[in-house]
């Protein structure tokens, strides 16, 4: 280090430091830039287009939105939803999500940049992926004194699979923007709890609201910070810092999260939120304790605390009891329950139960969906065990608690991914920090006392890695795992999360990219061949991309808010004809809608949902709809040959091999996807008429028939337009009724 | 020849102003063999209200209902064909077809030779029952003819039948008697409200086959007034289809005849007058209801603009106004519809069910209709509702009205404000008090600060 070389110009002193945060700033714009990248993979393979269920609506949403303004939105009331019983769509939406792009297409036509909303929409979810990665360095940062602990978070948040999972483009959904609110709300109350300041809290507070306004995910912070600040209370850790930091921010962000019309009053009322309020009961507590503990002797005060906990404990926990059995305050909610018994919900609420994202997680999952972090992960979370600062606390109860969530529903691995990135990050940087040091230090001359300290230290004081080969090797190995990370990452995005879902894509033999549109051909199909308020009852996946696409009102959508009226559905599609058709009447239905994927092999189609039909309509008419009745003697779901009575009367077991034994020779069709051969006499149709049937058969369209003319059964109508003569209805046995007229 | 014909029929049309609601184009099916002439006056009658009468045959190859998919006739008469059945064009899925396209149809039938298989068989989808052997006549001994029929009591003689209920309109009463010679008795199925009998046959008739022997009491179906001399369905889109079990009440013969019942005066037929209302009825010159204009709006003391009238959307406990407006034909000319004493007309307002079910009253009267209406306050439940007037009555052509508007919830700006709650006062006040009290706790704070010199010495 005799002669200082050209770059020590750049890298030491004061204009060292400017290079660094030059450099920090390019490396956060390239992660920002690489986390929107890797998001386009579904636009370029597909195209600009909005994707799966939950998005469809929430674009419908966006575009009411952007016509009618904001209170028209607010107080939206949506008749093509819910068929009959419509749907308050203003005061049941988190409209955080609507209101953003809505406010980004504003500014831009402000700009005069005329974009297309769906264009807005499609891009939001990689827009604010970029925004996460900067959110997750602030917060990281905090965390760790390693400057590059940072960075590495922001780039591995960027990339990580579990959190593009969610938020590719075209993946319009809440947790689009939600994830960059819970990342950015947790580094404001580190800061908050660091800093003691009621800006940093009331900052908290405010993008807590924005977070309470675009996802119901909010909960989760809702129960962190309290339990932070708990934990802090019960380590001792009490401190004007926490109190103040806590206090603004539950105040204000109840407050906040209190003006979205879906939450409205469940802060105060819904157990759920009752920790929150407990803990700010608590903290002010052990805060008037701290300042009684001024003025009293310890021996009274220790009296004095003993009793007031006891006392409060005691009257709190009656209080809550009492209300939640007067029913001021909800008990807690079956989503709630089934996050702590993975088998609740499936016996009693089939309807949470039979949402795959409600599954549990599958252990490969983490693995594919994190790759390498998952192992950083549990170093990570014992780095902060070391150093055990507030922040790290935070950091362990937020590992604790997600890891948990995210075994019990793969849909919460989406909070899972944050902290992992940060613990990861930590680790990884920690180990960076001692490989990649260039230099050696200069030994020291003397052996000085310090050196006891440390176990088999007999070899010399210095501790540390110096060898230049294991410096290498270390980090030469984890190059490589960052090098398969990334490649592992990209993969995952490009063959697992940007499927639209909307459109299909197959291999053909010579493999070139088959694509499968038959959603949309159906969905447009409606929209060009049925009039403007023709009701269409399909089961409810399918419901919001039919209000989205096609634009026609249906019976029940993927805001499963009635159970009852899912139920309705499920039992028209799931009883004979004689008993559906009232049903379809009593509903306006004009056309039914299913999805048939036996020709295709396309498995996510109703026939194989259809349990889940049976299984809500069973759940409110026992009597009426049994599952029971759908297996065979032997406990197996057959459509063959050996299928049910009940199975082959049903609804839609007729709907979806309807007239589908004409595509192949006499006895020869085949279920591709059951893999079985169908009997050799499809089923007939009385009281419906197909309308459509989509290229590859996934989606069949049938139309409900009027009440005949004559007063007719419409079996009797079907075999008299079929030439068959009617029997005349032989002598009836006992006393002729006679009409009275 | 086939243009020609439909220059003919335009001409008609331009020239001939239809009596009839429904259109004027009769086709009158019967038999070479049977005489046309015979029935002359019914056919003056029919031309003299206005019908352009078309005569085929059965077996005719022109003879088709439909042309290009439309009907090529607006009524059909169908007299009872000698041979067996009506032919290929004339099968019972072209009548119901027709029907279903809102044609009308007379189907007359005769006790003299037995009913083809092929009406049997439409008469069966409409649940109309001839008697098993399909060649069965009525005969009365107290109300025959004593002139015609003095030993086979064949001929009977009956009064023009009254409303069927008290609160159904009479299209077919008058004075005088009708003759029904060689009536084929039907029965109407029980279950179908779509059916009503025309005329009865009196209680004391029953029906047998006179080419065989008396039956045994077992085998008789029905007797009395369960045998129907004329019966008549109106299909759900209003379409007739009258059902007349002598087809020879409609000859020249007895439209004139004098006819005398047992312990009678002889006296002549009002069949003429009756064969009148009977086709007048089928073919829509009576009986015809016509729903004006609809309007709902929210009630208002002065006029409605054009704008607010029959809005697509409500919102709960809305104060709604609704009114229909109802004419009826008769003959000639459409006239304000009366309710018949006893009868109501209804206002439903549905979600799955009826939330309100009211009976619309007559407010104000035009030249040819009447307007119903009523108000009432929606319901506080939102959704998607429909205003729903559902009239059916026997003879009478069928209401049926569905309006879809949508019911929707209180919009934010729309509850009334906090102070004008009296029970908000407690919180508004407690409110007010917070931040009073802080500002007059900020206030004594910043004037009540301590005055350092002095606390150090006293420290």
């Amino acid at each position: 280090m005799a002669e200082p070389s050209s770059l020590d110009v750049l890298l030491k002193g004061s204009s060292g430091r400017n290079t660094r945060g030059l450099l920090r700033i390019v490396i956060l714009l390239t992660v920002a830039a690489a986390a929107v990248a890797s998001r386009l993979f579904s636009v370029i393979r597909f195209e600009s287009i909005i994707h799966e269920f939950d998005p469809w609506f929430n674009f419908r949403a966006t575009k009411y939105l952007v016509e009618n303004g904001f209170y028209s939105f607010w107080d939206w009331f949506d008749d093509r939803t819910w068929h009959p019983l419509g749907r308050v769509t203003g005061g049941t939406l988190y409209p955080g999500l609507m209101v953003t792009s809505g406010v980004i297409w504003h500014v831009l036509r402000l700009l005069t940049i005329p974009v297309d909303i769906r264009n807005v929409c499609v891009m939001l979810a990689p827009g604010f992926s970029g925004l996460t990665a900067l959110a997750m360095y602030l917060l990281t940062c905090e965390m760790s004194t390693s400057p590059s602990a940072g960075l590495l978070a922001a780039a591995f948040m960027g990339i990580a699979p579990g959190y593009i999972s969610r938020s590719v483009a075209g993946s319009y959904d809440n947790e689009a923007i939600a994830i960059f609110l819970m990342v950015f709300t947790f580094y404001l109350w580190i800061k908050a709890v660091k800093n003691g300041s009621i800006m940093w809290g009331a900052l908290t507070a405010l993008f807590y609201g924005y977070m309470v306004s675009a996802w119901g995910g909010y909960v989760f912070i809702t129960n962190i910070i309290p339990l932070h600040v708990f934990v802090l209370l019960c380590m001792g850790r009490y401190s004007s810092r926490a109190y103040i930091a806590y206090t603004t921010w539950y105040a204000l962000g109840t407050l906040g999260s209190m003006q979205i019309p879906f939450v409205g009053f469940l802060p105060i009322r819904n157990s759920d939120h009752m920790s929150a309020l407990g803990v700010f009961g608590l903290i002010q507590l052990v805060a008037f304790a701290e300042f009684v503990r001024g003025f009293l002797p310890g021996k009274q005060f220790q009296r004095l605390l003993t009793s007031m906990v006891l006392l409060t404990f005691g009257i709190g926990f009656a209080g809550l009891v009492l209300l939640t059995v007067s029913g001021v305050v909800a008990p807690w909610s079956g989503r709630f329950y089934s996050l702590w018994d993975t088998g609740y919900a499936k016996i009693h609420i089939p309807i949470i139960a039979s949402v795959s994202e409600h599954q549990p997680t599958a252990w490969p999952a983490f693995f594919f969906d994190l790759n390498f972090l998952i192992w950083l992960f549990p170093a990570g979370v014992f780095m902060c065990f070391q150093s055990l600062k507030d922040e790290h606390v935070f950091v362990i109860i937020y590992a604790v608690l997600s890891s948990y969530f995210a075994g019990v529903m793969v849909r919460l691995m989406l909070t899972l991914t944050p902290i992992v990135c940060v613990a990861a990050a930590m680790a990884l940087s920690a180990v960076l920090d001692n490989f990649l040091t260039l230099g050696k230090p200069t030994p020291p001359s003397k052996v000085n006392a310090d050196g006891s300290k440390f176990f088999g230290s007999g070899k010399g004081p210095m501790v540390g890695i110096y060898s230049s080969i294991s410096k290498l090797f270390v980090s030469g190995t984890i190059t490589l795992y960052l090098l398969i990370f990334v490649a592992h990452c990209t993969w995952v995005t490009s063959n697992a999360y940007s499927s639209p879902s909307v459109v299909l894509a197959s291999r053909m033999p010579d493999g070139s990219q088959f694509i499968i549109d038959d959603y949309r051909e159906a969905y447009y199909w409606l929209r060009q061949n049925t009039p403007d308020n023709a009701k269409i009852m399909s089961w409810w996946d399918y419901g919001y991309q039919i209000g989205g696409m096609a634009d026609r009102p249906t019976l029940v959508d993927n805001n499963t808010w009635n159970n009852t009226h899912i139920a309705t559905v499920g039992k028209a599609m799931s009883s004979r004809e004689e008993v559906s058709y009232p049903i379809l009447r009593q509903h306006d239905v004009d056309y039914v809608l299913v999805v048939f994927g036996g020709l295709l092999g396309y498995s996510g189609d109703d026939l194989n949902k259809f349990l889940w039909m049976v299984r809500i309509a069973e759940g409110i008419w026992p009597d009426e709809v049994k599952e029971r009745d759908f297996f065979t003697s032997r406990g197996e779901y057959r459509v063959d040959e050996e299928a049910t009575p009940t199975m082959r009367n049903s609804l839609m077991y007729k709907m979806s091999y309807y007239n589908y034994q004409s595509l192949f020779p006499a006895g020869q069709a085949v279920d591709r996807v059951r893999g079985v051969k169908l009997p050799a006499e499809g089923p007939q149709l009385n009281t419906l008429e197909e309308a459509f049937t989509s290229e590859n058969w996934i989606i069949r369209i049938f139309k409900v028939k009027d009440l005949d003319n004559f007063g007719r059964d419409h079996s009797n109508v079907v075999a008299f337009d079929k030439g068959l003569k009617k029997k005349r209805a032989t002598k009836k046995k006992g006393p002729r009724v006679l009409r009275t007229e | 020849m086939r243009w020609c014909l439909a220059f003919l029929l335009v001409c008609f049309l331009a020239t001939v102003s239809a009596l009839s609601s429904s259109g004027s184009r009769l086709l009158v099916v019967l038999d070479e063999s049977t005489e046309k002439s015979s029935f002359s006056t019914l056919w003056s009658d029919l031309e003299g209200r206005g019908y352009d009468l078309t005569f085929e045959s059965p077996k005719s190859d022109k003879l088709s209902l439909f042309a290009h998919g439309e009907r090529a006739y607006d009524h059909l008469l169908i007299l009872p064909p000698k041979s067996k059945g009506l032919g290929p064009a004339l099968t019972p899925k072209h009548i119901i077809d027709f029907l279903d396209k809102d044609g009308n149809v007379i189907l007359a039938l005769t006790g003299k030779s037995a009913t083809s298989s092929s009406i049997s068989s439409l008469l069966l989808e409409v649940d109309v029952h001839l008697s098993n052997d399909r060649s069965a006549v009525v005969v009365d001994h107290f109300n025959y003819d004593t002139l015609s029929a003095s030993e086979k009591h064949n001929v009977l003689l009956l009064k023009r039948p009254d409303a069927l209920r008290s609160d159904v309109k009479a299209f077919f009463d008058g004075e005088g008697v009708v003759a029904f010679p060689n009536v084929a008795p039907q029965t109407l199925g029980s279950d179908s409200p779509l059916l009503m009998p025309i005329l009865k046959a009196p209680a004391t008739a029953y029906a047998y086959n006179p080419k065989e022997e008396t039956p045994a009491p077992e085998d008789i179906e029905a007797t009395g007034s369960q045998l129907n001399i004329i019966s008549a369905l109106q299909s759900r889109n209003s379409a007739r289809f009258t059902v007349l079990g002598s087809v020879e009440s409609l000859e020249n013969q007895w439209f004139t005849a004098s006819v005398k019942a047992p312990n009678g005066k002889k006296v002549s037929t009002a069949n003429r007058e009756f064969a009148k209302q009977l086709t007048g009825w089928t073919f829509k010159e009576t009986g015809v209801l016509k729903v004006g204009k609809i309007e709902h709006h929210l009630a208002t003391d002065g006029e409605v603009a054009a704008e607010d009238l029959n809005p697509k959307i409500y919102r709960i406990k809305n104060e709604t106004f609704f009114s229909i407006e109802v004419s009826e034909y008769v003959y000639d000319k459409w006239v304000p519809f009366e309710l018949p004493t006893g009868d109501e007309l209804q206002l439903e307002f549905t979600m799955l069910s009826p939330f309100h079910r009211l009976a619309l009253q007559p407010t104000s009267r035009t030249e040819t209709s009447t307007v119903y209406s009523t108000q009432f306050v929606t319901p506080d439940q939102h959704g998607i509702f429909s205003f729903r007037v559902n009239y059916k009555r026997p003879f009478l052509t069928n209401i049926e009205e569905k309006h879809e508007v949508t019911v929707r919830h209180f919009a934010h700006d729309e509850y009334p404000r906090s102070w004008a709650i009296s029970g908000g006062w407690v919180w508004i006040a407690g409110l007010w008090s917070v931040i009073g009290g802080f500002l007059a706790f900020v206030v004594v704070w910043l004037y009540s600060a301590p005055i350092a010199d002095n606390a150090k010495k006293t420290q």
